[in-house]
C-alpha cells in the first residue's frame, strides 16, 4: 500500500498528485476502533468503577 | 435527553445559558458544510460519479464565511482565548487520576482538544481548497493550472487529502461524544441553547464558569 499517488507529467516525468485513498479505510477504521474502544470501556469498566 | 430534566419541564430559572443562537447557527452551518464536503468529496473517490465539483467549492466558501464570522465573533466577545487547551487543562486531566478530580470551567479538556483538531483539519482544508479553486473555472475567473510547480500541486493536494480523511475519524468522534448519554446535556445546549443548573454545578467548576447569560 502506497501512501501518496503519482502520475506522469506531459514530459514523461513522476509526479506527486495527492494522498492515496488506499489510507481511506485506515481514518475510518481508527474512528470506529476508538468509538469501539471508548464504549466498551464506558460498558465494562467505568460504570463499575463509580 | 440526560440531566435533571426534560427540556419542556426545566424553569427558565434553572436554565444555564451556555451557546448563543448566533453561535450555534455558526456551528450547525459549519457541521452540515462539512459533511456535505465530505460527502461531495469521497463519494467520487469510492466509485460514485456526479457532478460533485460546484456543490463542493461552493459549500466550501459557505464554511469560510462561517469559520470567519465565528472567528471574529469570538474575539469580539473576548472569548476567543477560552477553548483553547492549556496548562491548566493538563492539571484537569491529571487530577483525573485522584481521587478529587477538578472540574473545568465552560469547555472540558476533551471539548478543547476536540476543537483544536477541527480547527487545524479545517483550517487546512480551507487554505488549500482555496488554492485549488485556481485550478477550477467558475464565475468569477478562468482556471490556472500552472500557478505552481507540479511538486507544490502535489503537496497542496497531499495536505487536502490528509486533512479531509482525518476530519472523517474527528466527525466521526465527534457525533459519537455528542450522543453518548453522559455528553446529551452538550447536544442539547447546542440544539437549544441551555444546560440546567444542576448539570452545569455537576460538571463544571462554577468559579470558572456558571453561564454565559441568565
Amino acid at each position: 500500500m502506497e501512501a501518496l499517488r503519482y502520475s506522469s507529467n506531459a514530459w514523461g516525468q513522476r509526479v506527486l498528485e495527492g494522498v492515496s485513498w488506499d489510507l481511506l479505510p485506515w481514518f475510518v477504521g481508527i474512528g470506529v476502533v476508538v468509538i469501539v474502544g471508548h464504549a466498551l470501556y464506558m460498558q465494562f469498566f467505568a460504570r463499575k468503577k463509580s | 435527553m440526560s440531566g435533571t430534566g426534560t427540556p419542556s419541564s426545566v424553569k427558565d430559572d434553572d436554565r444555564i445559558w451556555r451557546h448563543r443562537l448566533t453561535d450555534r447557527s455558526l456551528h450547525w452551518v459549519s457541521a452540515v458544510s462539512v459533511l456535505v464536503l465530505l460527502i461531495t468529496g469521497f463519494l467520487p473517490v469510492v466509485g460514485v460519479n456526479f457532478e460533485w465539483v460546484t456543490i463542493h467549492w461552493v459549500t466550501g466558501l459557505i464554511l469560510l464565511a462561517a469559520v470567519a464570522v465565528h472567528i471574529v465573533a469570538s474575539i469580539r466577545k473576548g472569548q476567543f482565548m477560552r477553548i483553547w487547551f492549556g496548562w491548566s487543562d493538563i492539571k484537569i486531566v491529571l487530577s483525573m487520576l485522584s481521587s478529587t478530580p477538578e472540574k473545568p470551567g465552560k469547555y472540558s479538556p476533551a471539548q478543547k482538544l476536540m476543537h483544536a483538531g477541527v480547527t487545524v483539519l479545517v483550517l487546512a482544508t480551507l487554505v488549500t481548497g482555496l488554492i485549488m479553486m485556481v485550478r477550477i473555472d467558475t464565475p468569477l475567473w478562468e482556471r490556472n493550472i500552472y500557478l505552481f510547480e507540479d511538486t507544490t500541486w502535489g503537496v497542496i493536494y497531499v495536505v487536502h487529502g490528509l486533512a479531509a480523511m482525518a476530519l472523517i475519524s474527528t466527525a466521526m468522534l465527534h457525533i459519537y461524544f455528542s450522543l453518548r448519554p453522559e455528553k446529551l446535556m452538550y447536544f442539547r445546549s447546542m440544539l437549544r441553547g441551555w444546560m440546567t443548573r444542576g448539570e452545569m454545578e455537576t460538571n463544571h467548576d462554577v468559579s470558572k464558569w456558571s453561564g454565559d447569560r441568565t
